[in-house]
Order: C-alpha cells, then sequence, then structure tokens
C-alpha cells in the first residue's frame, strides 16, 4: 500500500498518471468520435439509426457512390486550389509583413498587435463583411476596382463561377496572414543577432543573408506553419457557408462543406463520414509533418 | 451551431407550476420545440397554454431553424424526443413515414376544435401520410409577385395592369430594367438551396410538371425563362447566390422593379419601401393556364413517444383555437380559409394580403416524400447548372428528372 502510494507520488505510478489522464482525455474526446466517424462511412446510416452503433455494414459502397457523383472530382479539385492558395497567400503575405515588422521601426510591436484583429475575429463575421464588400452591384470591392479603371462593369464575385471560389480564398487569406506573420515573428527573433553580424563583416548582401542564414534558420518554423495552415485551411467551413454557400452550381464548393452539406442538408450521414475520413487521410499526413518539424524544435 | 440550440432553450415553467403545488402533486409536463421566438406565436401560444392549464406544465425550447430536423432526429434516436414539434413542412414526410410522429387522424376527426375541412389543399396534404393525418398545419405562407407601381407609371406602364403571363413578366422586365440608374428589373432567388426550388418548382407545376416529372417542355420553358432573365441581366447575377429575403431588400431600396416573394416581406416592406408597392397573383404559362404556387412554413406534430399524448392533442387543440390572432399579433396566416383577416390600418398590407389568401389555394407541398432534400437538390443543381451556362435548361432537367427518378424508386 504504502509502496504503491509512494509510487503515486514520486515515481513510476506518477509518470503513468502524467500519460493516462491525458490519454484518456483524448481517447474519450478525440479517439471515439473519430472511430465512430470511420465506423459510420462504412455503414448505411439513416437519420432513425444515429444513435446506434450497429448498424448495416456496406463496406465501401458509400465511397464508390460518392466518387461516382458527377461533382467528387470538381469538389476534390477546389479543394486543392482552395488549399494551395490559401496556404500560400497566407504564407508570403505573412512573411512579408514579419520581416516588415523585424526591421523594428517605431511603433512595430504594437502596430503588429493591431494585425490581429483579423485573427481574433469570428469566421462568420468576417464572411458577412466579406460578403458586403464582395457583393456584386453594390459591392466595395467592385467600386475601388471601378474606380482604379481595373474593371469597367460589375464583377460578380459570389455568383459567377470563374470567381466564387476565389473570392473565398481572398477573406481567408485575409484572415489567416496575421497568424502566419506572429508564428513567423517568433521564429524570426529567435535567430542569434550575431550571426547576421558575422555574415555583414564577411560582406554578405541582404538577399544573401536572407538565403543562407533566414530561410534555413526559420526551416521548422515554417514546417510547422505550413501543415498548421493545412489542417485550419481544411477546417474553414464559416467562410463558406457566409460569403456562397458553395455555390454557384457547386463552383466554390469543397470537401469541407460538401461534408456538411451531405451529413445535415441531405441527412445522407454515413456520405457525410466518407468524405470528412478521405479528409481525416489528409490532415493526418499532415500532422505527422507538423510533428516531426516541432520534435526538431524541442531538440534544437 | 449546436450550442446556439442549447443557449436558445427557454423554460416557462415557473408560473405554471408554483399555482398549482397546492393540489397537484405531479404535474403532466409537455416539452415542445419550436423556432419561434416572442415576436411568433409559437413561444406566446405555449406559454398561454401552461398558464391556462395549470395542472400541465410547459417546457418550451427555442431551436434554430437550420438545426429543428436534425435536432430532433438525434433526440429521436436517443429517446429524448419532446411531445410537440414545429417542423418545416417539407420535412414533414420524412418523420411521419418512418412512423416517428403521432397518427392523429381518429383524434382530429373527434376533435371539436380541429377540422379537416377548414384547411387549405396544400398545407393538409403536407400533413398528410398514406392516407392518414400525422400533423396539424402551423401556419402558411405562399409567393406572388410584388411590384413598383411607381416605376410602372415611370416606364409607361399601367399599373393597374400587372404582368399575368410569363411573356408578359419578361416584357416588363426589360422596360423596366435600367441599369444607368441601378434598377433591375425583376429579382427572385435561384439560391442552392430549398429556396431554389421553393421558387422554381411553381413554375414547373404550372406547365402541368412536378417533382417527379421536372424535365417536361414546360418546365424547360421556365428554366429558359429564368436564363434569360439572368444573361439579359434583367435580374442580378447574384440571384444565384442569394436568397429571397436579400433580393427583396433590394426591391425595398428600389434596385428592383419587381420580386418575386411571400407575405413575411410584408412588415419590413411597409417600414422601408417609400413607394406605391402592390402584390399580384404569380404569372401563369399563358391566359387561362392553371395556377400554382409555393407553400412554406411549419407543422405542429406530436412524437409517438409522447408519454402524454392526450395533454399535447390538447395543446395543439389550443393552438388551432388561436388561429385568428396570428396574421393581427404575430403577422402570419393560418392555413385556414376560414380564419378572418382583419384589416390593419395600412392600405397596401390588406390589400396585398388578399392577393397571398388568394395565391394560397393554389399552393402545392414539396412532395410529401420521405426524401424531400435528396429530391430538392436535384432541382437546385439543374437551376444552377443551367444559369451558370454548365448545361443546357434541357439537359439540367433532363438530369435531375434522372436522379429523381433513381430517389423515387
Amino acid at each position: 500500500m504504502r509502496r504503491l502510494y509512494s509510487s503515486l507520488v514520486d515515481g513510476r505510478g506518477f509518470d503513468l498518471c502524467l500519460i493516462g489522464i491525458p490519454l484518456a482525455f483524448l481517447i474519450v474526446l478525440s479517439g471515439i468520435p473519430l472511430i465512430y466517424n470511420v465506423v459510420m462511412s462504412f455503414q448505411a446510416v439513416d437519420m432513425f439509426s444515429l444513435g446506434s452503433f450497429i448498424r448495416p455494414w456496406v463496406g465501401f459502397e458509400n465511397y464508390r457512390q460518392l466518387i461516382a457523383q458527377p461533382e467528387f472530382w470538381p469538389i476534390m479539385g477546389h479543394t486543392a486550389t482552395f488549399l494551395a492558395a490559401s496556404i500560400a497567400g497566407q504564407f508570403l503575405l505573412g512573411f512579408a509583413l514579419a520581416l516588415f515588422f523585424w526591421t523594428n521601426f517605431p511603433g512595430a510591436s504594437w502596430l503588429r498587435g493591431l494585425f490581429l484583429v483579423s485573427w481574433v475575429m469570428p469566421g462568420l463575421v468576417v464572411g458577412a463583411v466579406w460578403n458586403w464588400l464582395l457583393s456584386g452591384d453594390f459591392g466595395v470591392f467592385n467600386f475601388v476596382l471601378r474606380e482604379l479603371h481595373v474593371i469597367s462593369g460589375n464583377v460578380f464575385w459570389r455568383s459567377d463561377p470563374n470567381f466564387a471560389l476565389w473570392s473565398v480564398i481572398i477573406a481567408n487569406i485575409w484572415l489567416g496572414t496575421s497568424f502566419n506573420m506572429i508564428l513567423l515573428s517568433v521564429g524570426l527573433s529567435s535567430i542569434p543577432a550575431d550571426l547576421y553580424e558575422a555574415a555583414e563583416l564577411d560582406g554578405a548582401g541582404a538577399l544573401t543573408r536572407f538565403w543562407t542564414i533566414t530561410l534555413p534558420m526559420m526551416r521548422s518554423t515554417i514546417g510547422a506553419l505550413i501543415s498548421l495552415g493545412l489542417i485550419f485551411t481544411l477546417q474553414q467551413f464559416d467562410l463558406f457557408a457566409a460569403i456562397t454557400s458553395g455555390g454557384p452550381n457547386n463552383a466554390s464548393n469543397v470537401a469541407q462543406y460538401w461534408a456538411w452539406d451531405l451529413s445535415f442538408k441531405q441527412y445522407d450521414f454515413a456520405k457525410g463520414a466518407a468524405i470528412s475520413v478521405i479528409m481525416i487521410a489528409v490532415v493526418m499526413v499532415a500532422s505527422v509533418y507538423y510533428v516531426r518539424s516541432t520534435r526538431h524544435e524541442v531538440r534544437g | 451551431m449546436k450550442t446556439s440550440a442549447i443557449l436558445g432553450a427557454v423554460l416557462y415553467a415557473g408560473a405554471a407550476a408554483l399555482g398549482t403545488a397546492a393540489h397537484a402533486a405531479d404535474p403532466v409536463t409537455i416539452t415542445i420545440w419550436c423556432q419561434d421566438d416572442e415576436r411568433q406565436p409559437g413561444l406566446n401560444l405555449a406559454k398561454e397554454f401552461g398558464e391556462k392549464n395549470p395542472d400541465i406544465k410547459v417546457v418550451y425550447r427555442q431551436i434554430h431553424f437550420d438545426d429543428v430536423t436534425s435536432e430532433a432526429m438525434r433526440a429521436y434516436s436517443t429517446g429524448q424526443a419532446p411531445d410537440i414539434i414545429a417542423i418545416d413542412n417539407p420535412e414533414h414526410a420524412l418523420f411521419a413515414s418512418h412512423g416517428v410522429f403521432l397518427d392523429l387522424t381518429d383524434r382530429i376527426a373527434k376533435s371539436e376544435v380541429i377540422h379537416k375541412e377548414d384547411y387549405f389543399p396544400g398545407p393538409l396534404a403536407s400533413v398528410t401520410w398514406d392516407g392518414k393525418l400525422y400533423g396539424v398545419p402551423k401556419a402558411t405562407n405562399t409567393i406572388a409577385l410584388y411590384y413598383n407601381a411607381d416605376m410602372f407609371k415611370a416606364k409607361g406602364l399601367d399599373p393597374d395592369k400587372p404582368p399575368q403571363t410569363w411573356d408578359e413578366l419578361v416584357d416588363a422586365a426589360r422596360k423596366l430594367n435600367d441599369p444607368a440608374s441601378n434598377v433591375y428589373g425583376i429579382a427572385f432567388s435561384a439560391k442552392a438551396s430549398e429556396e431554389g426550388t421553393f421558387q422554381f418548382l411553381p413554375w414547373a407545376q404550372m406547365t402541368g410538371g412536378g417533382y417527379d416529372k421536372i424535365n417536361t417542355d414546360g418546365a424547360v420553358r421556365a428554366l429558359t425563362i429564368w436564363k434569360t432573365l439572368l444573361d439579359d441581366k434583367l435580374a442580378s447575377p447574384d440571384t444565384l447566390t442569394r436568397g429571397q429575403w436579400d433580393s427583396t431588400g433590394t426591391f425595398n431600396s428600389g434596385n428592383a422593379a419587381m420580386v418575386i416573394s411571400g407575405p413575411w416581406e410584408l412588415n419590413r416592406m411597409s417600414q422601408e419601401a417609400k413607394f406605391d408597392w402592390r402584390v399580384t397573383l404569380m404569372p401563369v404559362p399563358e391566359a387561362g393556364a392553371p395556377r400554382s404556387s409555393a407553400m412554406g412554413d411549419f407543422n405542429w406534430a406530436i412524437f409517438k413517444s409522447s408519454k402524454h399524448p392526450d395533454e399535447a392533442f390538447k395543446a395543439l387543440e389550443y393552438f388551432v383555437s388561436q388561429d385568428p390572432r396570428v396574421f393581427p399579433d404575430w403577422g402570419q396566416l393560418a392555413a385556414r380559409a376560414n380564419v378572418e383577416i382583419p384589416p390593419t390600418g395600412d392600405a397596401r398590407k390588406d390589400a396585398a394580403v388578399k392577393v397571398f389568401m388568394e395565391q394560397l389555394k393554389y399552393a402545392q407541398p414539396r412532395g410529401p416524400h420521405p426524401e424531400w432534400m435528396k429530391i430538392s437538390k436535384a432541382i437546385q443543381d439543374a437551376i444552377q447548372s443551367a444559369l451558370t451556362g454548365q448545361a443546357s435548361p434541357k439537359d439540367a432537367l433532363d438530369q435531375a428528372a434522372a436522379t429523381i427518378k433513381g430517389i423515387l424508386g
């Protein structure tokens, strides 16, 4: 008894507790729903069997039907475009801003803080604002572009199949840029200043310093940021709901919105689950990469 | 979304429970789920029913529109369904066909308050499944054509002779269209949601089509007209992504000369629209063609799992007995022809309500079919692919008809 107690207070038992509590937490709050979701994607589910776990097993039928739908590949394509463009845009703009604020002009630190306003706003609010900015007939965006003589007639950002996806991407880049900037700023400030001094003494120019010092030193931050970006972007749902609802004609529909639409608009829970399983597979890859790049960080 | 539903939960028990503590040891509890807030009938009637019946404790939970069906499904499958629910009419058949709702046929036949024959045929059909009644219509609405009479006069059209046929409608839209002053000829909604189906289906029905025969020549003509309205910029391209409420907003602000929408706009329009607005019946394919219109709004139903079906039915009887109040007090239309609509003192609104009451006679339910949402999705896809030019109206509707055939089996 005493041995058990002492082990619990200061020993192997204590270590096990430390691991066990978060592990139990993870299993209950993430593991079970995840498994439930995967199992559901292989079953025939209707709204009245939602509460039970044992349902008719249909194997890959849900996946087969899903892939056979004419909108499957276009939607996957949009998801890839949305991911690539959002992450690239957020990262490049975020990096540019981080470098800009890194020069530390007076007021830089609180201006940088102000940039975070976009990140703390709820997605639906951001969506509503962009909805208004991008509106076709009376949108602010169109007004500005017209005044600058970039366009002659109004562009129907939300309703033109060529622009609908891009209007959500623009809003999403705006939403995520400041988060990228903050993480990159942290990465930048952890690079020792003497490296630059030494390089400068050796006659390295600004560009050379950037390529040979800044980028290599930031590798783990950038890796983590891009995998986080992938995860956040795949979770981006609010903007679609608020700006285009996936339309017109699925032109701006992406996997995450489609999964919701199938489950909660058409009550086809099994197919909704099947899409989310496909998405989980993608996020898993990103997570592995994320864990690997942050592990490097801890060691260094 | 889930949290909003939980946060929205409102309890109305206090007053009723206190008054009866003395003689009723164990009051019957009736749970009611409905999306109505304090400006709408559901919550007020539930509260009144509780106050009038001290032996019945009424628990009211307000549920956001988007969550009603999924919350109800989840609750039913885990054995926690309420006694009474207000459900959107196209979803009624899904529950009725699965035997989730209580069959009220006999109770209604015996009732002194609820009379089957009082109801408009559309709402009544929506609560009917397999010849039995599984609910009572809560209220109803439909769509008609609003128009700006001042603009009619300015463009040389007679405001007392609004368009009656589809050709006249397109013609009027063309004459009223005035891009230079930011005015579109007409506004409507072709959104990829239930709203798009709601607006398009009546056009198909007027030509003898319907959800089970959506690719008739008449329906193709209807979709071709919609496409003309968009291609010729007689309606805003945002029609594709904008719901009815926002589309009507552009009419109220004078940026559209006509709009197709329902009576739920009346209160806002009489406050916002600073011009002579009027309402006329939905234009028909050609003079003399049958009329049709969409039918919206909610139904009351009792879950089969209810432990107190008698008390729950008594509550429905009370709600129905208050039908004459739903327009004067809350601006909604009762689903019955024999409910008097008193004048509101706003001449435009009173004239409009008369047109809507006339239009309601032709309103048809969507379905009823247990897989309505999938049928509706096929129709929405057809509308959207034709209007964005991905497919011709004929091909788009053929595709929808094939999909729907698969669903109907």
